[in-house]
């Protein structure tokens, strides 16, 4: 398991994800980094776990992820 | 001041509402989706907060198809310019508010759209279902309709209006001014494709506030465009929901006020606060109905049938003078036209106008008697 920058359009999706990882019992949290995410907000969710089954959990929850990056 | 003008707006508000609007200036005073620092990160939370509550209050799954309005104006006119922006036939009912009427007649106005407006039947739903049906079109889009008329609170079968539009193709929105917070709405459960309401009134936050809530998204255009803290680079507007449709700063104070507002609602509960609101407005009512010189315009308010809301008029006074006579007495009524030009058509009211008083959950049974003694008090001059 690694930790994971996933980059979001917009500050109500970043919430929401944050809340949905830290509600599946992932360690997650939200910053904002215009330079790393060029998608708009530049809202990130920074996340530690498994990226498919985080990436499943965001998707079914309704939340619009633009990329996934691996954080070094 | 005895206040009986709840349909306009509830007050007072509840002391968790004045204290969650203090508060917001304290502690989430900043600008919530704009900068990444520990202030608006907070705020934005406490604004996903009450756009969760505000979803689950109406039975919405999708948190993030609740948008956040400055009323419920606002909110019905985003639906009704964004369905009717390509055309097609519209039915409303003929107890629509202003808000609901004026943008279709600008709409036709434009050559845009047409709109037929249905009669309805205050003892007999299916009689009012059939009266829409009667009305449908090839190219019908939806069927429009108020919860409950704001000026003679009669309630409309809005639950089967919803299936008769859905049966024919067309979508459905509810205008549910006079009904969020004191009845259960669930908009999945009942397939309201639309809902608007005021944050101001049932719901108990502050004026400012209101909220749209939509199960068909995809339909919907920004009624306004500019600054959503995303894309900022784009000239076009972004796409995603609620930021789309919630150009510019939002009402943060507002929000705070409405989310404990909200906390409220789901304490005591919306029937329950609606039944103690109809038993008050029912008591006051037939003391009216005892009196010589008063006219009832308005059916006695029960709570299946009807919003808290009574219509009448002292003497030969009109609405206003009504509302006159009881301001000077420090009661709060509103008098006049109630923003509801077809309400009052369809009573025979649109030249005298009615004095409106509307329960609201703070109303107390020793101010319901104060204000039948200064309503008799004119009367029997």
């Amino acid at each position: 398991m690694k930790w994971y920058f996933f980059l979001l359009s917009s500050i109500t999706s970043a919430v929401k994800g944050e809340k949905i990882l830290r509600g599946n019992g992932y360690k997650a949290n939200v910053f904002r980094d215009t330079s790393m995410n060029p998608y708009g907000c530049g809202y990130v969710i920074k996340a530690f776990g498994n990226k498919e089954n985080m990436a499943a959990l965001l998707k079914n929850g309704g939340v619009r992820v633009n990329e996934i990056r691996e954080a070094n | 001041m005895i206040y009986f003008d709840n349909a306009a707006t509830s007050w007072p508000k509840p002391e968790g509402v004045r204290k969650a609007v203090y508060e917001s200036f304290l502690y989430y005073g900043a600008n919530p989706g704009r900068s990444g620092h520990s202030l608006a990160m907070e705020t934005a939370e406490k604004v996903y907060e009450c756009r969760e509550k505000a979803a689950d209050l109406f039975g919405l799954s999708a948190l993030e198809n609740l948008v956040f309005t400055k009323n419920c104006t606002e909110g019905l006119n985003a639906v009704l310019m964004s369905i009717g922006r390509n055309g097609g036939h519209f039915i409303i009912s003929d107890f629509e508010h202003n808000s609901v009427l004026r943008p279709l007649f600008e709409l036709k106005n434009r050559g845009i759209i047409s709109f037929s407006v249905a009669e309805t039947f205050e003892d007999d739903p299916e009689k009012t279902v059939r009266s829409f049906k009667k009305l449908l079109q090839k190219d019908t889009k939806m069927i429009a309709a108020t919860g409950a008329s704001n000026v003679f609170g009669t309630k409309l079968p809005y639950k089967m209006l919803a299936k008769l539009a859905h049966e024919h193709g067309a979508l459905f929105l509810l205008d549910s001014a006079q009904i969020a917070g004191t009845e259960k709405i669930d908009m999945e459960e009942e397939d309201i494709d639309f809902l608007c309401a005021p944050g101001h009134k049932g719901l108990l936050g502050p004026m400012g506030t209101g909220i749209l809530a939509a199960n068909r998204p995809e339909l919907l255009e920004p009624l306004i465009y500019g600054g959503t803290g995303s894309y900022s680079l784009l000239p076009k507007q972004p796409d995603e929901l609620p930021e789309m449709m919630e150009s510019g700063t939002l009402n943060v104070p507002g929000i705070c006020g409405l989310s404990a507002g909200i906390d409220k609602i789901i304490a005591e509960g919306e029937e329950k606060i609606g039944k103690a609101e109809a038993n008050l407005a029912k008591y006051i009512w037939r003391e009216l109905d005892k009196m010589q010189n008063i006219t009832l315009f308005s059916k006695e308010p029960n709570y299946s049938t009807h919003a808290p809301v009574i219509s009448f008029c002292i003497g030969d006074f009109s609405g206003e003078e009504t509302a006159a006579l009881l301001a000077e007495k420090e009661i709060a009524a509103r008098g006049g036209f109630h923003c509801s030009a077809l309400a009052h058509i369809k009573a025979g009211t649109e030249k005298r106008g009615t004095c409106r008083l509307s329960v609201g959950r703070s109303n107390s049974f020793d101010e319901a008697k104060k204000l039948l003694e200064d309503i008799y008090s004119f009367a029997k001059k």
